[in-house]
């Protein structure tokens, strides 16, 4: 017969986990408002620098700018953005394990990272690929400004020609329930309509100072926008995934209490029939 | 009629205004520029200054720093680095930044603080002119 005292012992501390859970879930949640609505604000800033830069880009000569030159080579960095802080479900499970896909399959180029967060430090630091740098602890103040100084790294990391192509490799968000992980090529700015020039617009459209410097400048801030945007996607899904995986193991919690309370009140009773009997016997051998 | 312009400011923190307007006065790093329906496709930087659009007889003024304006097609795109409505500004915080500033500006600094710096007396003094003279 399973002991009672364990069972109770048992259920407490399934109910001390679910209290945790729950609150996680509550702390996520509220932190993933402000994510979400950080994201959401950012957005269309986002978009309208890929609008500008492309009705520029489409315009100039691609060759007139360090950051749109493609050349070829097999250097290729990647901006890993990870978590900090576990439990958070699958959030940095899929990341790491695309990641990892990604460099097996093209093993054949010179691949090295930067890797944003502790958990995919913890993960990548003992793979025997180049780490150039470890961004720790980004997940308790990001804002513009370290964004910016990411985005200036990286620049010069591509403009020196150490490196021939960047890509970005980060959960977008979709929704509070869905993530999605996406490789971005960042480095060298591929426009989008780059392909089919449009001359006619070409003809009187006025640039003040001059198209180079405003090139420059744009594709400058389109490098610090670019990067803000990710690390603000990846951080609201960070919590969006963590209120997911929380709210469920609050749930599998709950689910378990409910399994040993039955087990324990049958215990009980099997305890107090068996009790019972003892006594009846043991007035039945005394009538006798 | 309706030839109205279709404005949007945003900046990398948010939106700030999505409206047809019929009238932007913009300050371009060239100078400053007044835009009216039809007007050629231009792109340009911003400098630190007033910004303000007309609609329906009304005029609403911003305080941007740094960006860029660009005009295509009747749509006004300013993507701006700040802005901020004229009755939004902190008088006491722009104060103080260009107190700050100024102080900085007469230490020994590198070149690219020099810069940052200068931007944000600037910034600092284009919000204040435009508290001063509204």
């Amino acid at each position: 017969m399973p002991n009672l005292k364990e069972i109770k012992r048992r259920i407490q501390s399934v109910k001390n986990t679910q209290q945790i859970t729950k609150a996680m879930k509550l702390v996520a949640a509220s932190k993933l408002r402000k994510a979400q609505l950080a994201i959401l604000e950012a957005r269309p800033y986002a978009i309208k620098m890929m609008d500008v830069l492309n009705h520029l880009a489409a315009r100039c000569n691609s060759d007139l700018h360090p950051l749109l030159d493609e050349r070829e080579g097999n250097r290729h960095l990647f901006l890993l953005i990870t978590s900090d802080k576990g439990l958070c479900g699958g959030f940095n499970g899929s990341l790491i394990r695309k990641m990892a896909k990604h460099l097996k399959d093209n093993a054949q180029n010179e691949n090295s990272l930067i890797v944003a967060g502790k958990k995919g430090n913890d993960i990548f630091r003992n793979r025997p690929v180049t780490i150039t740098e470890e961004i720790i602890g980004w997940t308790k103040d990001f804002d513009y400004l370290k964004a910016q100084s990411i985005g200036e790294n990286l620049t010069t990391l591509f403009s020196e020609k150490k490196v021939d192509k960047v890509f970005m490799v980060y959960n977008e968000f979709k929704s509070v329930m869905q993530q999605e992980v996406v490789v971005e090529q960042l480095l060298p700015v591929v426009p989008e309509n780059l392909a089919h020039k449009d001359d006619t617009f070409a003809v009187d459209y006025i640039y003040e100072p001059d198209e180079e410097s405003i090139l420059d400048e744009l594709l400058k801030r389109y490098m610090t926008v670019e990067v803000y945007r990710a690390f603000l996607e990846s951080s609201a899904s960070e919590h969006g995934a963590r209120m997911t995986a929380m709210d469920s193991a609050s749930r599998n919690a709950g689910e378990m209490i409910e399994g040993l309370t039955l087990t324990y009140n049958k215990a009980r009773q099997a305890y107090i029939t068996k009790e019972l009997i003892e006594i009846v016997n043991g007035a039945e051998a005394l009538k006798g | 009629m309706s030839q109205k312009l279709i404005l949007s400011i945003v900046t990398p923190e948010k939106q700030l205004v999505a409206e047809e307007v019929d009238q932007v006065n913009a300050p371009g790093t060239e100078g400053d520029l007044g835009i009216l329906y039809d007007h050629a496709p231009i792109l340009t930087n911003l400098r630190s200054g007033q910004l303000s659009y007309e609609k329906d007889g009304e005029t609403v003024a911003l305080v941007v720093s740094g960006g860029y304006l660009e005009v295509t097609d009747n749509r006004v795109t300013v993507l701006a680095e700040t802005g901020e409505f004229l009755h939004e500004i902190d008088r006491e915080r722009a104060e103080r930044a260009h107190a700050d500033a100024e102080k900085l500006l007469l230490t020994d600094l590198s070149e690219e603080e020099f810069i940052e710096t200068q931007k944000k007396l600037f910034r600092a003094v284009a919000r204040l002119e435009n508290l001063n003279n509204n």
